[in-house]
């Protein structure tokens, strides 16, 4: 009797959610899902400890977690690993504000202007073919090894990800928004500010979050390559000394910069899409 | 030549026309749509625009709207008309009030935008994101938006032929009231006689670029639908498909 009841209840129940995702109902709530996807990268760093402490591992080949996190606090305490990755934000955060602000202006003289787009697009199509990783020895030939061209190859990776996709959406900006402006009396400035940025907006992000990941890319190179201070010289340095300890730090480091920059990018969608069905979410 | 007085606010009479056409010609290329072309609608007064699709009618109201550049004639309105476009065209990144206040230059916007949501009875939904409106909503926000900012003249480019049968008679209905209160004078394009019917003190029909019947509903003799149909090439030996008329017993 009570299971017919049961029975008779869940079926109700799948007629009242038709549109319910087909994935079976999770039994635990959203905090329990959270640290089960945890269990695996913890069991993982576990068993490396355990492997690395058991003397399964060479500490040359892999130190142990442990030891990683007691070198990160050596160095950040004793010696300069917060000054050499103040160094390497500084390089990579100029990179991409001239990068950035380059191809943002590119980008928007190209898509507002057929003229401009005659006039430059091509050749910025033509440099975009190069993988930018490729003009390195000609820049180190133009510029040496310091500042310069650290920060000139930050700027060139993030350049034309940000130029196209800032070119794309201005293009992609629906004709009858741009007529509306018109006849509502906007005037140029105003048909930019109200309809032709926040249109481009969501692809401009794009062109954002691409730039970041190749901002990052062009970093570590340009660092492993004749740098007297920054993350990837303290990863350079270790290396002479056989320190695989400082070189799993320095990856690790690499590696939240990474996270931490794509976070930010998350963040700046969240908050200026948030009208935008495919990332705002809060009604 | 071909002026286009648009923008100018000088004139703010109470009475007088809300716009007057004269000669208006209009072509694509060489293909001539509209050939001189003479209108004139008063303050206040509800014009609608009947035709098979292709007549110029759209062309008309796209070249009194300032949208069109034109080939000939002479189009006079004291002020830049407002368009209610067939789709709601709001901006999906601005709130309600922010796609309402889109161009008006007062310091009291916001406020005024609120009322116009509030006359088309959206009141409570000022901060809201367009994606969340219906059909019908997003239009009547198209509504508030052509009427904040006070036109002396209205165009509305088949604003209802999107949406289903119930909501817009209901639209039509909210229609009436709006130009009641605000008293612009409107011209609305549209393809349904019913419609045309419903709302115009005057109907015209438009047809190979010229009008080509005009009737006032005022007239002691009213029009009939028929008489309308057959105007639009619809003779009575052919089935009427244009409408159901069981769908309006509602």
């Amino acid at each position: 009797m009570s299971n017919i009841e049961q029975t008779l209840a869940a079926v109700k129940f799948d007629q009242a959610q038709p549109a319910a995702s087909q994935r079976t109902p999770a039994p635990l709530g959203k905090r329990s899902l959270l640290a089960i996807s945890w269990l695996a990268p913890a069991a993982i760093v576990i068993i490396w400890e355990s492997l690395a402490r058991g003397g399964w591992i060479s500490p040359q080949v892999l130190p142990a977690p442990s030891k990683v996190v007691a070198i990160a606090i050596k160095l950040a305490t004793a010696d300069s690993l917060l000054n050499d990755l103040g160094v390497s934000l500084l390089r990579a955060a100029s990179g991409f504000a001239i990068g950035a602000g380059l191809g943002f202006a590119l980008g928007t003289l190209v898509g507002f202007s057929r003229i401009a787009e005659a006039a430059i697009d091509r050749s910025v199509q033509m440099i975009r073919a190069i993988p930018f990783l490729a003009v390195l020895p000609l820049v180190i030939v133009w510029l040496g090894v310091g500042e310069a061209e650290k920060i000139f190859l930050v700027a060139l990776g993030v350049t034309f990800p940000i130029y196209i996709n800032t070119t794309l959406g201005i293009r992609q900006i629906d004709p009858k928004l741009i007529e509306l402006g018109r006849v509502q009396g906007l005037g140029r400035l105003e048909l930019i500010r109200r309809i032709i940025l926040p249109g481009a907006l969501p692809s401009i992000l794009t062109g954002v979050r691409y730039a970041l990941a190749s901002a990052w890319l062009a970093l570590v190179v340009a660092e492993t390559i004749g740098a007297q201070s920054g993350i990837g010289f303290l990863a350079m340095d270790a290396r002479e000394f056989l320190r695989t300890d400082v070189i799993v730090l320095t990856i690790v480091i690499y590696a939240l910069i990474g996270v931490a920059a794509d976070t930010i990018a998350r963040f700046l969608e969240r908050h200026l899409l948030a009208w935008h069905p495919n990332y705002g979410g809060t009604r | 030549m071909n002026v286009h007085v648009a923008p100018s606010h000088v004139s703010t009479a109470s009475s007088g026309p809300a716009v007057v056409v004269s000669n208006l010609t209009r072509a694509y290329g060489k293909r001539i749509v509209i050939e001189r072309l003479n209108l004139r609608i008063e303050r206040g007064e509800f014009v609608a625009l009947l035709g098979e699709s292709g007549c110029g009618k759209t062309t008309l109201l796209r070249a009194l709207a300032g949208l069109d550049p034109i080939q000939g004639g002479r189009i006079t309105a004291p002020r830049r008309p407002a368009v209610v476009f067939q789709e709601h065209r709001l901006l999906p990144w601005d709130n309600l009030w922010r796609n309402v206040s889109l161009g008006l230059q007062l310091p009291d916007a916001q406020k005024r935008a609120a009322e116009a949501l509030t006359e088309v009875g959206l009141g409570d939904r000022l901060e809201d994101w367009p994606r969340n409106l219906s059909g019908g909503q997003a239009q009547r926000v198209a509504l508030a938006r052509a009427l904040v900012q006070e036109p002396e003249l209205l165009l509305l480019d088949e604003p209802f032929a999107a949406l289903d049968a119930l909501t817009r008679i209901r639209m039509h209905a909210l229609v009436r009231e709006l130009v009641a209160s605000h008293r612009p004078g409107v011209l609305l394009v549209t393809h349904d006689v019913d419609e045309a019917i419903a709302l115009a003190d005057r109907i015209l029909v438009m047809r190979d670029g010229a009008i080509a019947f005009e009737h006032r509903i005022s007239d002691a003799a009213s029009v009939s639908r028929a008489e309308l149909l057959a105007e639009l090439g619809v003779t009575s030996s052919q089935p009427l498909q244009l409408s159901d008329p069981e769908g309006f017993h509602v």
